[in-house]
């Protein structure tokens, strides 16, 4: 008798607490209850039993009673590699595509990023976009649009009259009409025009829906800015609203557990304030970012000194599982080589903070002497004497090669 | 019987004066690292440019130091018929001549293949007076550190460094802008330049057709972009020739002939018996249409059909050199025209970049074993099954 209530039971959870079976069922439920009610009609109305025969083969053959191939479990994704330094797509395959547009972004999956990275802005009705400038000039064709030629103004952005035209400026609905450009003219302009700014749900989409476990890298890009600009109905911050759509995508978890695995995110920002303020939010691990050595920080005017002194170090460390700093102040160049790297690869590691620089090109001009042109030599350098724990590339598939080539994953047996 | 003692501190002197062993930077002949021969040739382009001058003593000691297969050079010669290694045939590019005030009325026009050119030309300036000049990066974008601290070499200083060098290194001369330099310079007996450039090669032990013996002691691919000299010279000595072809728009400098006449099969048909191989410039085995490659021609193919290899120029690492669909990754575009286009050699302007793709894709180690090396791994696989 226990037994088989235990055996109910389990046949209950298992058939209703199961989504795909429950689904299953209830398509299952759906077919019998056509059934009966064909039945009822026959009896009444004196109907062929063709048209029951009818009625039950159109309603299970409308519904596929298995789960579409593409929606197969979590489960059996690819994991995130986790032994070889991260291969982060700044704005996405921006070498290629205009940086952080969705096809940007789909491109660095398929070239083998293990993170898709983004800069989170608002619009002017609150909406989330990934969009790296707080202004439009340099990477959309707003100039060609003759209706938005009043929105140009001026605004003090970290110390500094800027002007232009801001997303804060325009609701969500008038930026997509917009299309992306590819902010250098050395990189290819063929794809000008084409795709729109897309927003931070958009972005999660694209990595939840890959084929196989990718993870995302959002900032919390200028918020001293955004929250001046920007209001929120329900009296909540700009952190408040990024922490918000993280959680309804289930991010969660802090690094290295289970639930951070199934969902790999770190978010990132250049204002501890920030990140110390969601830090209660979300248990998601953080990176502080740190900018070049003559700027201070947007929320709290500290120096470049200050932020890498042993002292703050140890007050963020509660807060980050890691600092992002602008690699040539990690090691400084003088004449276009690089000189004596400095120890804050070292102070950091010692505090188990991971150290992940940005950014990494291709290009020769971004290339100091001594890296021969070659961009596999400069990952090589990084990687193997600096030892950093991550990278910021915009050429997510050549650093994937070099990965590949130098330091294979081992097989799936 | 006095003698003894002085015979005997005679022996002792000569005997401890000289080692009765060779010394060890001038090993046996035998232990040199061979050329491989198993993967596409990594070809030194002038050098490794991409940093060092061109053509410099250092740009080709740093060459062999990355791994290349073959130093690249150019053959020009000086007013008094001395060999030079040297690209362009005016000096102003590479070289300080302009800073060198006692050379200002060198500064003359010539017509070169049907257009007049003004500069400072090598045939008018005799060995010492070049050896005072010293040679500049051609390139603004790359490094400038060098400028001004390298002289130019000779064709000798050039085939001495790849004699010296610790494992077997191939030379692969051309014979540079030949109408030219027979027209402004005379040897002695009527010996043309193509003559001299041989006769050196012989000098120091170059010869033996492609693949022999003597060929792999000592590596060497003879280039021109002119037929005739290939062909003038194919009496003289037996190395492997390759005949260079240029531009869609150009015409050969000797015979005038257009790129179409030069690939077609009929040629091919002909030059086969002179060339082992051609060496094109790679827009042109694959046409570019707003900076992407578009489908490959069939040079290639046909070319191979012949039993032509095919090594064409130049390879870049910088990215206005690379085509946009190799996302500014030279690897990229190595692997495309090791694997898709399927070459036999590559002119690099960076060897290390080439040495390092190639290593990485098609390590020697897995793709050419001694029978030794063979031998030990065939065993090794057969022990766990021998009879107990």
């Amino acid at each position: 008798m226990v037994r088989s209530v235990i055996s109910m039971k389990a046949l209950w959870h298992s058939e209703v607490h199961n989504e795909q079976k429950w689904a299953a069922n209830m398509k299952l439920v759906r077919a019998l209850g056509v059934f009966a009610g064909g039945i009822f009609f026959m009896r009444n109305y004196d109907c062929l039993p063709l048209l029951l025969l009818s009625l039950l083969i159109a309603e299970c053959a409308s519904r596929p009673l298995y789960t579409l191939p593409s929606l197969a479990k979590a489960g059996t994704k690819k994991p995130l590699q986790t032994s070889r330094p991260f291969n982060v797509a700044h704005r996405g395959a921006n070498g290629e595509f205009p940086e952080e547009t969705a096809p940007a972004y789909m491109r660095a999956i398929e070239e083998g990023a293990d993170f898709i990275e983004s800069d989170i802005l608002s619009t002017k009705d609150g909406v989330l976009i990934c969009h790296h400038d707080v202004n439009l000039d340099d990477t959309t064709d707003v100039a060609d649009h003759k209706e938005f030629a009043d929105r140009k103004r001026t605004y003090e952005v970290q110390g500094m009259n800027m002007t232009g035209f801001f997303t804060v400026d325009f609701t969500v609905e008038e930026l997509t009409t917009l299309g992306a450009k590819q902010r250098y003219p050395f990189r290819d302009q063929q794809y000008n025009g084409k795709f729109p700014i897309i927003t931070l749900d958009e972005y999660i989409a694209i990595a939840l829906d890959a084929p196989r476990v990718v993870g995302i890298y959002p900032e919390i890009k200028n918020p001293v800015f955004i929250n001046q600009q920007v209001k929120w109905a329900d009296g909540k911050k700009f952190e408040d609203k990024i922490v918000a759509t993280l959680k309804k995508y289930g991010y969660k978890g802090s690094y290295m557990s289970k639930d951070w695995l199934k969902q790999p995110i770190f978010i990132q920002s250049f204002a501890a304030t920030s990140l110390v303020y969601i830090s209660n939010m979300t248990d998601s691990p953080k990176v502080f970012l740190i900018d070049d050595v003559t700027i201070l920080t947007e929320d709290t005017n500290k120096t470049y000194n200050e932020i890498t002194s042993d002292k703050y170090l140890d007050y963020i460390k509660p807060y980050v599982v890691g600092i992002g700093p602008w690699k040539d102040t990690i090691v400084p160049v003088s004449n276009n080589r690089l000189t004596t790297p400095t120890d804050l690869v070292a102070r950091a590691h010692s505090r188990n903070l991971q150290v992940h620089p940005y950014t990494y090109r291709n290009e020769n001009q971004f290339l100091h002497s001594g890296f021969h042109q070659d961009a596999y030599l400069e990952y090589d350098y990084w990687i193997n004497k600096i030892g950093v724990d991550g990278l910021f590339t915009d050429f997510t598939g050549s650093l994937h090669n070099f990965q590949e080539l130098t330091s294979p994953l081992p097989k799936l047996q | 019987m006095r003698c003894l003692p002085l015979i005997w501190l005679f022996l002792l002197t000569a005997c401890a004066g000289r080692t009765l062993y060779p010394l060890p930077g001038k090993g046996g002949k035998g232990a040199k690292l061979p050329i491989q021969t198993s993967r596409p040739y990594n070809i030194a382009h002038r050098g490794s440019n991409g940093e060092i001058p061109e053509e410099t003593a250092p740009a080709y000691l740093r060459a062999i130091e990355e791994g290349a297969d073959f130093i690249e050079t150019d053959v020009l010669s000086t007013k008094d018929g001395v060999l030079i290694c040297f690209h362009d045939f005016t000096l102003q590019n590479t070289t300080n001549v302009a800073s060198h005030k006692e050379f200002a009325d060198r500064n003359r026009t010539y017509e070169v293949q049907g257009s007049n050119m003004t500069g400072f030309f090598t045939f008018d300036f005799t060995l010492k007076e070049l050896k005072k000049l010293r040679t500049k990066q051609r390139f603004s974008f790359r490094n400038q550190q060098y400028n001004g601290k390298y002289p130019i070499i000779t064709f000798e200083e050039f085939i001495t460094i790849a004699r010296d060098a610790p494992r077997v290194v191939g030379i692969y001369p051309e014979i540079k802008n030949p109408v030219l330099m027979n027209q402004h310079v005379k040897w002695p007996g009527g010996v043309r330049f193509e003559d001299k450039v041989v006769e050196t090669l012989k000098k120091y032990g170059y010869g033996g057709s492609y693949l022999s013996k003597k060929w792999l002691k000592r590596p060497l691919f003879i280039q021109s972009f002119a037929p005739s000299s290939l062909v003038y010279i194919s009496n003289l000595i037996d190395s492997p020739k390759v005949l260079l072809i240029d531009d869609v728009t150009v015409l050969t400098e000797d015979t005038n002939q257009t790129y179409a006449e030069i690939t077609s099969d009929v040629y091919f048909n002909y030059i086969k018996q002179y060339v082992v191989g051609i060496g094109p410039w790679k827009d042109t085995v694959v046409p570019v249409s707003n900076n992407y490659t578009q489908a490959p021609t069939d040079l290639v193919k046909r070319a191979h059909a012949h039993n032509l290899k095919v090594h064409p120029y130049t390879y870049r690492n910088e990215n206005e050199f690379l085509h946009l669909n190799f996302s500014q990754d030279p690897y990229k575009e190595y692997e495309y025209w090791i694997n898709e286009i399927g070459v036999d050699g590559l002119f690099t302007d960076f060897t290390g970049s080439l040495h390092n793709y190639q290593e990485w894709t098609s390590p020697l180690s897995e793709t050419s074993k001694s029978p030794r090396q063979l031998l030990s791994q065939i065993a090794a696989l057969v022990l766990p099954y021998e009879k107990a």
